[in-house]
């Protein structure tokens, strides 16, 4: 097993030696080589119990071994199936790149897919310090290397510098995060920060852990590089980076949350506190925006933020010691990494059907697409729908999980705590409206209605093999949430598993309402059919005709009256105004012009969070940096006598005796 | 199913009543108690129009809608008479199969691809999103007081302890009745009546829905409005009266409501739209002085 695991990694070097049309063949082989040794250990794991696999390959820190658990199994298992998704997606989506792409990039791209996919299996079984942030670079460089797919755009290229950046300093917290932890207990690992946690106050190296992993998960305001990577990405890989790459932050955190030991109560009220404002600020943002796809980029941040709500939760639990609170929020927060990566990963692929057909990803230049592009809209529908956490997918299913968690506990918890869960439900359901807000005009307005804009030919239905992936992820969709019973004790399983917390009934009451959803879930789909046979049958009976819109008595309606993006997003503009920046641009009317000339109107949003947290201080050094320039005069004299003015300065502080 | 019974007895009158009283406060004698059902019987009997713009989302969106409130009615429980589907956190269910009706019918709206519908489904969005909130810290609030996490086990030991239970039993039930003003659309966040498509916000999305559609949307539109309505009344109706009398008092209280209701449509006018954000906002923090006295009731405090 580890050796197939071990040649799939080393034959992607193959993939520079092959013809073009090729490539794809030899990664999606690979990619199954990588799949099926890492799916019969997660598979085994969570039948049985962790086991130890040796890499075989040594380093001064000793053999490199695959420690997989349960949680380590269940992320498996979710990049395993996503990766496959993506990889299978991009066998249509690159398709028109072929002849425009030289064989290099293309090589490179479908290599560094497959690295992202390893390094990924290997971030979440490292339990060695080394061998984990060796990993996590691999991670970030290969996710770096797909995102500029299209780097002869300037701006992609910007956008992936960005993003590397921002992913050098989450490298560089987490390594700060470890090595402190070293230095106190000698051992660089897993192991010894939660040693460390056991013998010093947990807060500030928590924090710094999760600064680290949170700039991978997108918490507000470490989100700054997600709206930006994602569109620029292909959507393959936007669709595997929003997720499954993000969700190894969660892992992160999960990791590191299941060691701390003191401190819980502030602890969980800086997670849940980002939390929500990850998830309030991130759908608020997503509403606003014109681009289909950077509006799932921000729904990403908010999705992380139901995860950080639900971690917040659980922490709370433990630090009240409430364990149904405690189960019910990590179960909550474990199980939406799943069903998030299904629907936004849906999403994401549908939103690249969408290029694919349109060229557009624009709100404003799209609609209608649901007539020409039947079933990428019926997979975006569900995707909207689940994301929504709207019954009967899966999406409801974990927040409900954070929910019944949450509400148990309200009667008997102290104070404090009932605040907090108060704030938390007030803030799930307002992201829950907020969620419906935003996709009713995502999807309303990019695909029904008529086309925003005067098109000579009527877009196409994708190639069958770029919605395979949809039917798969769909089908886990709805799995979820017609067999909710199933999927929450598996989830509540591996959270007792991961805390080593002795089996409980928690699953079994879990197990008890979770069946109850799932069968009114059933309910709801067999009635909607047979209330639609129903329908069916009467309007066999009567005449259906086909008409124009009701104008409300004007006839000469055109596809320019319909609501538009903006306007849509209006009556929130004003709730938005602290976090976004939201301008119209536009040049008025003069006073005396008779004959109107051609006029344009557009709206811009600026995101003021990354304003006021990232911008300003690169800002202020930026501007304050040129006056440093005086020293470079250009004269070898000048810079003569910089060293010697050095010498002196290191001649006088050792006189001085301060060196 | 005795609570499912009440209610569809309950729908039977319901808008006839409102009707009625708005008819007799005019001045005129106004049509039979029965007439809203005939129209929708009539209606259920027609053809359809389909507009040419629309695609499959319209067509599914009338049985998406008339299902969830359909399956929403399962939940809703009378006293100690068990709701067919009972269990930890089943209003959030309850919550969400509505939040599935609206996303359907807004999407239906903008479907048709016109200026007006596109405006009525903005505000739907907009004015649901705002008031879910005051629904969740209302069951919240009244899941801290009882220590019970379903409705049912929620309405049957709401009564335990009388000047407690009828300090929230009637801030409960007054912010239940608004909610169930702003979900169904009615004065003084929206007027079903006015002739004016702009200032609309129900009507105006259904109105490219016609025959079939239009009358199961009806019905449902009835259903919900007594849905919301009986667990107003769950609130206030004393635990300890014998079973007959509690029925008797449920389904008076509905009509009082719907009284009230064609009372408040023809003595008071729409809000200003920019000001149905406020009324709604209001009423949320009427909630969330419930969920304050809760935790007074719970010497949380």
């Amino acid at each position: 097993m580890i050796l197939l695991f071990k040649i799939a990694l080393l034959f992607t070097f193959g993939m520079f030696f092959i013809p073009k049309n090729q490539k794809y063949l030899l990664a999606l082989a690979l990619q199954i080589m990588l799949i099926v040794p890492s799916t019969v250990w997660a598979l085994d794991v969570l039948n049985n119990k962790t086991i130890i696999i040796d890499l075989g390959i040594t380093t001064w820190s000793g053999s490199i071994q695959l420690t997989i658990d349960s949680l380590s199994a269940y992320f498996m298992l979710i990049i395993n199936l996503i990766c496959l998704c993506g990889l299978i997606y991009a066998s249509g989506y690159l398709k028109p790149y072929l002849p425009k792409k030289r064989s290099v990039f293309i090589s490179l791209h479908l290599f560094s897919f497959i690295w992202l996919h390893g390094a990924m299996l290997l971030v979440v079984s490292m339990r060695d310090g080394i061998a984990f942030l060796l990993a996590w670079e691999l991670m970030s460089l290969f996710s770096f290397v797909l995102v500029i797919f299209e780097a002869q755009k300037e701006s992609t290229l910007k956008t992936g510098i960005n993003y590397l950046l921002q992913m050098h300093l989450s490298f560089a917290l987490i390594m700060l995060g470890f090595l402190i932890a070293e230095n106190q207990t000698g051992d660089l690992s897993f192991a010894g920060v939660g040693e460390f946690f056991s013998r010093n106050p947990n807060t500030p190296l928590f924090l710094v852990f999760l600064a680290g992993f949170g700039i991978k998960a997108g918490f507000i305001p470490f989100h700054t590089w997600l709206p930006r990577a994602h569109p620029a990405a292909p959507s393959h890989v936007s669709g595997v980076m929003s997720g499954i790459m993000i969700k190894m932050g969660i892992y992160g955190i999960f990791r590191i949350t299941s060691m701390i030991q003191s401190d819980l109560m502030t602890i969980g009220i800086i997670v849940l506190a980002i939390g929500i404002v990850s998830g309030l600020l991130g759908v608020v943002m997503a509403i606003l925006q014109h681009d289909l796809k950077k509006l799932l980029a921000y729904h990403s941040i908010e999705n992380i933020g139901i995860i950080g709500m639900g971690i917040g939760m659980g922490i709370l639990g433990k630090a009240s010691g409430d364990h149904y609170l405690m189960v019910f929020g990590f179960a909550g927060a474990l199980l939406h990494n799943l069903n998030h990566a299904l629907f936004k990963s849906l999403l994401f692929f549908t939103a690249g059907n969408v290029y694919y057909a349109t060229h557009h990803v624009n709100m404003d230049k799209l609609g209608g697409l649901a007539k020409g592009m039947r079933y990428t809209s019926y997979a975006f529908l569900i995707g909207a729908l689940a994301i929504s956490g709207i019954p009967p997918f899966n999406g409801f299913i974990s927040e409900y999980l954070i929910y019944s968690g949450v509400i148990n506990q309200l009667s008997n918890s102290v104070f404090i705590i009932s605040i907090l869960s108060i704030a938390c439900i007030l803030s799930l359901v307002l992201i829950g409206g907020l969620c419906v807000y935003c996709f009713t005009k995502a999807f309303g307005i990019s695909f029904l209605g008529t086309r925003r804009q005067e098109s000579f030919s009527e877009p196409k239905e994708v190639p069958k093999i770029m919605l395979l992936p949809a039917v798969i992820q769909v089908s886990f969709i709805l799995a979820i949430g017609l067999m909710p019973a199933f999927f929450g004790e598996g989830a509540i399983n591996i959270v007792q598993d991961l805390l080593h917390m002795p089996s409980s009934d928690f699953a079994a009451s879990a197990v008890q309402s979770l069946t109850v959803v799932g069968h009114v879930n059933m309910l709801l789909i067999v009635l909607i059919v047979l209330i639609m046979l129903l329908r069916a049958w009467q309007q066999s009976q009567v005449k259906i005709a086909a008409g124009p819109t009701w104008g409300c008595g004007y006839t000469a309606g055109d596809f320019r009256h319909q609501y538009t993006p903006t306007s849509y997003a209006d009556s929130l503009r004003e709730l938005a105004n602290p976090v976004i920046d939201y301008k119209k641009v536009y040049t008025p009317f003069p006073e005396k012009e008779i004959f109107p000339q051609h006029k344009e109107f557009h709206t811009e949003s600026k995101d003021l969070v990354e304003e006021k947290t990232v911008l300003s201080w690169v800002h202020l050094i930026v501007n304050h940096l040129p006056k440093a320039g005086i020293a470079q005069s250009g004269l070898i004299n000048d810079y003569l006598l910089y060293p010697m003015l050095f010498l002196i300065l290191i001649g006088f502080l050792i006189a001085l005796n301060i060196l | 199913m005795l609570s499912l019974l009440l209610i569809f007895v309950a729908a039977i009158y319901f808008p006839g009543v409102i009707v009625k009283v708005k008819a007799i406060f005019a001045g005129r004698k106004g049509p039979g108690i029965l007439q809203p059902w005939y129209d929708i019987f009539r209606l259920l009997k027609k053809g359809s129009v389909y507009s040419s713009s629309s695609s499959f989302v319209f067509q599914i969106a009338a049985p998406i809608y008339f299902t969830t409130v359909l399956v929403a009615a399962l939940f809703i429980p009378f006293e100690e008479s068990i709701a067919l589907f009972s269990f930890t956190g089943d209003f959030v269910l309850f919550a969400y199969l509505l939040g599935l009706g609206r996303f359907v019918i807004i999407l239906s709206a903008l479907d048709v691809s016109s200026g007006f519908e596109g405006m009525g489904a903005n505000r739907e969005a907009f004015y649901s999103m705002l008031m879910e909130p005051a629904f969740f810290i209302l069951m919240g609030s009244l899941a801290m007081f009882t220590g019970y996490t379903s409705f049912h086990d929620i309405f049957a030991n709401l009564h335990y302890n009388s000047y407690f239970s009828a300090i929230i039993g009637i801030i409960a039930s007054y912010v239940l009745a608004n909610i169930t003003l702003v979900e169904t659309s009615r004065l003084p966040v929206d007027d079903p009546l006015t002739h004016l498509e702009l200032t609309m916000v129900h009507e105006v999305m259904v109105l490219d829905h016609s025959g079939f559609d239009l009358g199961i949307i009806k019905i449902a539109n009835n259903i919900k409005f007594v849905l919301f309505s009986t667990l107003s009344a769950n609130c206030v109706i004393p635990q300890a009266l014998d079973l007959w009398i509690r029925i008797v008092m449920l389904l008076v209280i509905q009509a009082a409501f719907a009284a009230g209701i064609g009372w408040l449509e023809s003595f008071r006018a729409r809000n200003k739209m920019a000001m149905n954000a406020q009324y709604i906002l209001s009423i949320n923090a009427v909630a969330l002085i419930l969920i304050f006295v809760a935790m007074i009731i719970k010497n949380k405090i």
